[in-house]
C-alpha cells in the first residue's frame, strides 16, 4: 500500500515537473510567435541585450493566458535593475529632474541595440543633436573630427556629461560664474593633456601659458568672472581653427571678442597674446628678449648684492667677535655728554616719506604677490582675506596711487634741492656742484673708490672707509627706486588702463608690461628685504633693528664713526650744532619699534614665502 | 520756534499717515520639503495640487495630483476643493517656476487656510527619491530647433509656416512675433484642432523649457513637421536687446 501511495506521489511530481517545463517553454516560444516583428525575432538576439532573454527584462508577466487576452501588462522596465550606476547618476541628471526623460527616450530601440564598436562619439553626437539641433557644432572644429573618426576629438558627453548631464547654466552673460566654471573645467580637462594635444597637433602647454597671464591667475586663485576664460574668447560650441574667418580668435573678430570685456579699445588691442611662451624665440622673440633681460636683471643684481652683503656680515661678525673674546670695547673721542647728543639725520618729511613708502610697498607685496604666486595656498588664502581678486586689484592701485604720489614728492624735492633759490638763470648757479656734492644722492667718483676700500675691507686689505652723508649703497637703493617706479610704475599703470594704453602701442606690449612689472617687483620685494634690510637692520652693530629713518636721529659717536667725512665737514663748517637735537620722546620711540619690527617682520615672512614658492612652489 | 515746532509736526504727521497707508506685506508663504509633504500626506491627507497644464500635469506628475493650472484654478477649485480648511500642497516644474507661488497667493486670497509650497518643485521632489506617475505620457521625440537668427530665413523658406506662441496671453499681448498665433499651453489640449496637421509649425514658449514637451504632443497628434524655437522669447529678446 505504501508503495503504490509512493508510486502514485512521484507520478504526479513528475508530471508538474514537465507541465513547468513545458509552460516555460511555452513562454520563450510564444514571445516570438506573437511578436513576429524582426526586431523582436532576428534583430534582437545580435543586439547589446540579446542574451538575457524576454523575462530578463518583462519579468512581471507571470501568466501568459492572461497577458494574451491583455489582461496581464508589462509595466514599465527599471533598467537601474542592472544598470544601477548609471541609473543612480541619471536620477540627478538635468534630462530626468527637468524633461523627465526615460531610457527608452534616448535609447528609442531597445531591443535591437548593437554594440558601439569605437563609433561611440559619433553616436553620442547623432542622438544628442536630433533634439539639441546645434548646427555650430557641427561644423566645429571639434565636430568635423569627431564626425572624422578623432576619439580625441570633444564629442556632446564630453563636456555636458552623458547620464550625468547637470543643469549647466552656460550663458556667460547670465550665469557669469557658473558658466565660467564649467567652461574652465571642460576645456582645460583635454586641453591640458599633453599626450592627446601632442597626438593632435596643438600646443600641449596652452593651458599652462594660459594660467601665466594675469586672466589664467586671476581664474586660477579662485575668481573665474573677473577674468576672460576660455569660452569668453574661443566661444563655446562653434571653435573654429584661427584661420577660418568665422572664427573667434580669427583676426578680422577678435577685437570684437576682446570688446566684450575691455570697452572702448583700439583694434590693436587684440594683438595682445592671451597664452604667449616667453620662452619660444620664434614666434614670440620680443617676449622671449623681455623675460631673458629680466632674468639677467635679477641675477646679475642678487649676485652682486647677496655677494656684498654675504661678504660684509662675514667681516663685520668676525671684528665683533674678536673685540668681544678680546674684551675691548669701542674707543669714542666723545666726553660721555657729549656722547649722548643726539644728531638729526632725517627731516620731519624724509620720516613721513618713508613711513609711506613702507605702507605702500607692502600694500602692493601683499596685494601683487598673490596673484604672481597663484597656484599656492597661501595665495588664495591672502586674497580671500581681501575679499576676492577685485578687492586685491583695488587695495593695489590705492597702495600704486601712494606710491607715484611720493615719487612726484621726490622729484619735487629732488629739484628744490638742485634750485633752491628758484629757476631764474642767475638762481641756478651752483646746481652741478649741489648734484655732485655730498648731501646729493647722486653717485660721483668718491663712491667708486668708497666702494673699493669696502671691499678691500672684507677681505682684510685696507680700513673701513670713510663716509660722508650718503653711502654709496644708499645711493643706490634710492636711485632704484627711481628706476624701479619707471619700469614697474610704466608697467602698472599701461596693464591699469590698457584699452586707453591700447590707443599708444599695440596689445603685446600688455605681454612685456606683465613681465616687467612681475619680474621687476619681484627684484624690489627680494631687494628690500634682503639686501636693504641687512644693510640697514640686520647688520650686526645694528641688529635686530636700527629706528633712524622713524626717530630721525642718532647719537654723535654714531655719525662720527659711521659718516667720519660729514663729521669732519660740520666741524670745518662749524655747522654741527645746527643738527643737534633733543633725545626723542618715549611715544615716538615706542611706536618707531612697534612699526619698525612689525615692517620687519612682514618683510622677513614674505621673503621666507617668495624663496620658499620659488623653489618649491 | 512755534514754526519750528509746527514745521515738526506736519512732517511727523505726514511720515506718520504715509507709514499708516502702506500696504500690509504679501502673506509670507508657507514651503515644505518634499519629506514633510509625504508626511503631511499621510498625516493630515493633504492633497498635491499640479499647477503646470494640463498636458504637463499629465505627462508626469507627484502620485494621486490634481491637475490644476494656475490659470484655472479660481475656476476649477470650486468644483475640485470644495473644503477651504484641506490641506493643499502646490507645486511647479522647477525650482524657478512662478506657477506655484502664485496659485498659492490666489488660494490665499479664496480663503483657504492649509496651504503650502512644494520647496524645489517637482526637481527636488525627484531628488529626494520619490517616483513620480505619468498618465497620458507624450512620448518624447527628436525636434529640430532654430535660433533666433534663423528665424528671417524661416519664415522666407516655409511660406505657409504657423507660429504657435505657447504663452500666456498677457506675454503675448506685450509682444510677439507677427502672425504668431496665442494658445496658452494649459489651453492646448482643448484646442488641437486649431492647430494644422499638414503646415509646418513653429512653437515658441517664454523661455525654452516648455516648447519641447509642446512640439513631442504635436508630432504624437499627427502635426509632421514641428520646430522649436530655441530659447523661447526671453532668448530672443535677450539677443535683440544686446544687438541694440
Amino acid at each position: 500500500m505504501a508503495d503504490k501511495n509512493w508510486f502514485a506521489s512521484l507520478f504526479i511530481l513528475m508530471i508538474l515537473f514537465f507541465a513547468g517545463e513545458i509552460f516555460s517553454a511555452e513562454v520563450k516560444i510564444n514571445c516570438v510567435d506573437c511578436h513576429t516583428s524582426a526586431k523582436y525575432k532576428g534583430m534582437y538576439k545580435e543586439s547589446v541585450h540579446g542574451n538575457i532573454g524576454c523575462k530578463g527584462c518583462h519579468e512581471d508577466i507571470k501568466s501568459l493566458d492572461r497577458h494574451i487576452i491583455k489582461k496581464e501588462k508589462p509595466s514599465l522596465i527599471s533598467c537601474g535593475k542592472c544598470h544601477g550606476e548609471i541609473d543612480k547618476a541619471y536620477r540627478n541628471s538635468f534630462h530626468y529632474l527637468y524633461e523627465d526623460f526615460r531610457c527608452y527616450d534616448c535609447h528609442y530601440e531597445i531591443h535591437t541595440l548593437r554594440p558601439e564598436k569605437g563609433q561611440f562619439k559619433i553616436t553620442v553626437a547623432k542622438n544628442c543633436t536630433k533634439c539639441h539641433t546645434n548646427e555650430e557644432y557641427a561644423l566645429s572644429g571639434h565636430g568635423a573630427a569627431v564626425m572624422k573618426g578623432n576619439k580625441d576629438s570633444a564629442t556632446c558627453s564630453d563636456c555636458h556629461g552623458l547620464h550625468d548631464t547637470k543643469a549647466y547654466h552656460t550663458s556667460t552673460e547670465r550665469y557669469i560664474l557658473e558658466a565660467r566654471e564649467f567652461y574652465n573645467r571642460t576645456c582645460k580637462s583635454c586641453h591640458s593633456d599633453r599626450e592627446m594635444m601632442i597626438r593632435n597637433g596643438l600646443s600641449p602647454d596652452t593651458v599652462k601659458y594660459y594660467e601665466e597671464t594675469y586672466h589664467g591667475k586671476v581664474q586660477d586663485l579662485g575668481y573665474p568672472t573677473s577674468v576672460a576664460g576660455c569660452a569668453d574668447c574661443h566661444t563655446t560650441h562653434n571653435i573654429l581653427a584661427k584661420r577660418h574667418p568665422d572664427s573667434a580668435i580669427n583676426p578680422k573678430n577678435l577685437t570684437k571678442n576682446c570688446e566684450k570685456c575691455h570697452h572702448g579699445i583700439h583694434p590693436r588691442f587684440a594683438e595682445y597674446k592671451a597664452h604667449p611662451d616667453y620662452k619660444d624665440r620664434k614666434r614670440y622673440p620680443l617676449l622671449y628678449v623681455s623675460f631673458l633681460s629680466m632674468v639677467v636683471l635679477l641675477l646679475v643684481t642678487f649676485a652682486f648684492y647677496w655677494t656684498h652683503t654675504l661678504l660684509w656680515w662675514r667681516k663685520v661678525y668676525w671684528e665683533k667677535h674678536k673685540l668681544e673674546q678680546l674684551g675691548i670695547k669701542p674707543e669714542s673721542p666723545f666726553a660721555h655728554e657729549e656722547n649722548i647728543q643726539e644728531i638729526r639725520r632725517f627731516s620731519i618729511k624724509d620720516r613721513v616719506m618713508h613711513v609711506l613708502l613702507i605702507i605702500s610697498f607692502f600694500g602692493l607685496v601683499i596685494t601683487g604677490f598673490p596673484i604672481k604666486y597663484h597656484n599656492v595656498p597661501w595665495a588664495k588664502v591672502i586674497i580671500k582675506i581681501m575679499g576676492g581678486a577685485h578687492n586685491a586689484g583695488l587695495y593695489h592701485r590705492l597702495a600704486a596711487i601712494i606710491l607715484i604720489g611720493l615719487f612726484l614728492v621726490a622729484i619735487w624735492r629732488s629739484i628744490r634741492f638742485l634750485f633752491p633759490k628758484g629757476f631764474c638763470k642767475k638762481d641756478r648757479k651752483g646746481w652741478l656742484d649741489r648734484l655732485f656734492g655730498p648731501d646729493s644722492l647722486m653717485p660721483n667718483k668718491q663712491d667708486w673708490r668708497q666702494f673699493k676700500a669696502m671691499v678691500m675691507w672684507f677681505f682684510n686689505k685696507g680700513e673701513y672707509p670713510k663716509f660722508d652723508r650718503w653711502t654709496y649703497w644708499e645711493k643706490f637703493d634710492f636711485l632704484a627706486v627711481f628706476w624701479g617706479m619707471f619700469i614697474i610704475g610704466g608697467s602698472g599703470i599701461t596693464l591699469w588702463a590698457p584699452e586707453m594704453a591700447s590707443y599708444v602701442y599695440p596689445g603685446w606690449v600688455f605681454n612685456i608690461a606683465s613681465i616687467f612689472h612681475s619680474e621687476e617687483a619681484l627684484l624690489a620685494a627680494l631687494f628690500i628685504f634682503t639686501v636693504h634690510f641687512f644693510n640697514t637692520h640686520l647688520i650686526p652693530t645694528k641688529f635686530p633693528m636700527d629706528p633712524i629713518i622713524f626717530t630721525g636721529s642718532y647719537k654723535l659717536e654714531e655719525l662720527w664713526r659711521s659718516r667720519t667725512l660729514e663729521y669732519e665737514r660740520l666741524v670745518k663748517e662749524k655747522r654741527l650744532d645746527e643738527f643737534k637735537i633733543k633725545h626723542p620722546g618715549l611715544a615716538l620711540k615706542i611706536a618707531s619699534s612697534t612699526f619698525g619690527y612689525v615692517s620687519l617682520l612682514i618683510g622677513i615672512i614674505f621673503t621666507f614665502i617668495i624663496l620658499w614658492t620659488f623653489f618649491f612652489g | 520756534m512755534l514754526r519750528i515746532i509746527t514745521v515738526l509736526t506736519v512732517i511727523l504727521y505726514l511720515i506718520i499717515s504715509c507709514t499708516a497707508h502702506q500696504q500690509p506685506p504679501l502673506t509670507e508663504q508657507a514651503s515644505i520639503e518634499p519629506a514633510q509633504a509625504v508626511a503631511l500626506k499621510k498625516e493630515k491627507g493633504a492633497i498635491f495640487v499640479d499647477t503646470m497644464s494640463y498636458l504637463e500635469c499629465m505627462d508626469h506628475r507627484i502620485p494621486d495630483s490634481l491637475c490644476i493650472a494656475f490659470e484655472e484654478f479660481e475656476e476649477k477649485s470650486k468644483a475640485i476643493l470644495k473644503n477651504k480648511g484641506q490641506h493643499i500642497i502646490f507645486y511647479c516644474e522647477s525650482d524657478e517656476c512662478l506657477r506655484a507661488g502664485q496659485t498659492y497667493q490666489k488660494a490665499k486670497i479664496l480663503g483657504y487656510k492649509n496651504i503650502f509650497i512644494l520647496n524645489g518643485g517637482l526637481p527636488a521632489w525627484k531628488k529626494a527619491g520619490y517616483e513620480v506617475e505619468s498618465i497620458h505620457r507624450i512620448k518624447r521625440a527628436p525636434v529640430v530647433s532654430i535660433k533666433p537668427h534663423m528665424l528671417e530665413r524661416l519664415i522666407k523658406e516655409k511660406k505657409d509656416l504657423f507660429i504657435l506662441d505657447a504663452r500666456s496671453e498677457d506675454l503675448y499681448r506685450s509682444g510677439h512675433i507677427d502672425g504668431a498665433v496665442n494658445i496658452p499651453l494649459y489651453e492646448l489640449n482643448k484646442r488641437l484642432k486649431d492647430i494644422p496637421k499638414n503646415r509646418p509649425v513653429l512653437v515658441i514658449d517664454e523661455n525654452g523649457k516648455k516648447s519641447f514637451l509642446v512640439c513631442c504632443w504635436l508630432i504624437n497628434n499627427g502635426v509632421k513637421d514641428v520646430i522649436r524655437f530655441y530659447g523661447g522669447m526671453k532668448y530672443k529678446e535677450a539677443k535683440e536687446r544686446k544687438k541694440g
